[in-house]
């Protein structure tokens, strides 16, 4: 240790030690589930599994409800991320583009979400969706998981639309682009970074959200974070620990996939009003 | 002129699905509640939902016991991401690069799964204990159904989250304003003082009010990882929901915690207005 103190130098040391720190905190735990995925025999003082196996992939792949709570919350996270984009991006334009009555209000409203307790807005939420015969649905869920991204949803692609100069648009609609033609070849591209920002909060909201999912969704509609909860309550670590890395690879890809977009200043933007 | 007038009513239908959305969603469960917490179960009039929590002995623990957590979560997560992303900010060494790649995931790891991996760590059978007996050394960390854990899983995620925003705010720091500063002789702790809190204070206020907020509805947390009594509002809440299927007082309930969140997000919305006028200036 002290020869790795001189060796390196102060800051270089105390830097190696941040890092340390940083990936023990952070990825520590996520990699010790993923050992615990893989484990043959685990039992109480082993610190690592005895045995490695697919023992518990098995476990868990042939449980019927559980595969289809997989396939269940892809295709939501999708529905969901497509239709508030339908709903949100014309909203966001308008926020952006024209300053009318009542702007400032929607600007509001949507804070509101974020400071009224969530578990009352599901629960009052139930209240009316008897009513509309919408519990249980998968229409419901949907419905509930956008409460939760309809604010990132409008938010950061209003942001994004911001940035592009109106006489960008006026120019093509000068020399005879349709507005539908502009909104797709000049606004949309440019705003292009924000609105994948915005579809990826959305989409990963959704892949996340349980309270609501519980409430609304059971008995017919079971998503993975419902299903993960009664994992973590009754089932073993090792299996709880193959269906929640089921449940991450889909961020992972995701984070990957389109990591050039996230950067902290892109991420950040739905945050401030 | 002439043309923008024909379209003035573009923007209000360009509005209208996600606002009929918000109304269905968002507007008319949070009136209901408003108006259900004001109701007895026949539905006359009544302030005896808001009495009883008033007067119970638990909401009050529970609300001493939620504040403490969320102010400490709070607390804790603003100075570590600060120091974090203020490093990230000024080191342009190796690490420093590959620790600015790293820290954006744990925003995105779906809840559930990280609280459980953390309580795989921290409970008293979990990594924690099991490595240290490798040594020999018996140690139950106690960290686990106790507001210790809520903290520490907390931290997991509001970190990374803040360090986020402080980061994105940071980068309005131009070098030349540090280097300036630095010739001119001041200290470091000055031109943190003088120079970069001016920038970025009010980032920090947006990310204590998000993390405050989180913490005062939080459920999936204290629920895994917290303690039985006292316990976080969120709880409560669901207590009175799936427990006691008591709905009036629920809703009074959350009318009470969206109060409190109130509070934090008035602070939110004034040092985002000011913003606004400046930006109006231009």
């Amino acid at each position: 240790m002290k020869r790795l103190y001189y060796g390196l130098g102060k800051r270089k040391f105390l830097e190696w030690i941040l890092l340390a720190v940083f990936l023990l905190f952070f990825y520590g735990p996520l990699f010790h589930m993923l050992t615990l995925s893989f484990a043959g025999d685990y039992e109480y003082p082993d610190a690592v599994p005895h045995t490695f196996s697919l023992k518990w992939w098995d476990y868990i792949l042939s449980k019927g409800q559980m595969v289809e709570s997989i396939g269940t919350s892809l295709v939501l996270a999708i529905v969901v991320t497509v239709v508030s984009l339908l709903i949100c991006l014309p909203a966001a334009y308008a926020i952006a583009r024209y300053s009318f009555k009542g702007r400032g209000m929607v600007r509001l409203s949507f804070l509101l979400t974020n400071a009224f307790p969530k578990m009352g807005i599901y629960t009052a939420m139930a209240v009316i969706f008897y009513k509309l015969n919408l519990m249980g649905t998968f229409v419901g869920v949907v419905l509930v998981h956008i409460v939760n991204t309809m604010m990132f949803m409008v938010w950061i692609p209003s942001g994004a639309f911001r940035t592009v100069h109106i006489q960008q648009e006026e120019s093509a609609r000068d020399v005879g682009a349709s507005s539908m033609r502009v909104f797709f070849k000049i606004t949309m591209p440019m705003a292009w970074p924000g609105i994948v920002v915005a579809s990826l909060y959305t989409f990963l909201g959704s892949m996340e959200e349980a309270q609501g999912s519980l409430l609304i969704g059971l008995p017919n509609v079971h998503t993975m974070p419902s299903e993960l909860y009664g994992v973590i309550m009754s089932f073993p670590d090792t299996a709880g620990a193959v269906f929640a890395i089921i449940l991450l690879i889909p961020s992972i890809l995701l984070l990957i996939v389109f990591r050039k977009y996230l950067s902290a200043e892109a991420l950040s933007n739905g945050f401030k009003m | 002129m002439n043309e923008e007038k024909k379209h003035l009513w573009i923007p209000y239908l360009m509005v209208l699905p996600a606002f009929a959305v918000m109304m269905l969603v968002v507007v008319l469960p949070i009136l209901n509640t408003v108006m259900q917490s004001f109701q007895t179960e026949g539905g006359s009039f009544t302030l005896e939902n808001y009495q009883y929590f008033f007067t119970s002995q638990e909401a009050f623990n529970s609300l001493v016991f939620t504040v403490i957590e969320a102010v400490s979560t709070m607390l804790l997560a603003i100075l570590f991401s600060f120091l974090l992303a203020l490093y990230l900010r000024f080191s342009k060494s190796r690490i420093s690069r590959v620790i600015g790649r790293l820290y954006l995931l744990p925003r995105f790891i779906p809840g559930i799964v990280a609280v459980y991996a953390v309580m795989n760590i921290i409970k008293d059978a979990g990594f924690i204990n099991r490595f240290l007996q490798l040594f020999g050394i018996v140690y139950k960390p106690g960290l686990l159904y106790d507001m210790k854990g809520i903290i520490l899983c907390n931290l997991w995620f509001n970190i990374p989250f803040s360090a986020m925003l402080l980061s994105a705010a940071l980068s309005s720091v131009a070098d030349s304003y540090v280097e300036s500063a630095r010739d001119a002789g001041c200290s470091w702790w000055k031109i943190l003082r003088q120079i970069i809190w001016p920038l970025v204070y009010k980032d920090v206020i947006v990310a204590a009010t998000f993390i405050l907020m989180g913490q005062i509805g939080a459920f999936t947390i204290p629920y895994l990882t917290g303690p039985n009594n006292p316990k976080m509002l969120g709880i409560l809440l669901y207590q009175q929901v799936n427990t006691y299927l008591n709905y009036q007082r629920a809703a009074a309930l959350s009318v009470l915690m969206f109060i409190i969140c109130l509070g934090g997000a008035i602070v939110y919305i004034k040092s985002n207005m000011k913003e606004e006028v400046w930006e109006k200036g231009k």
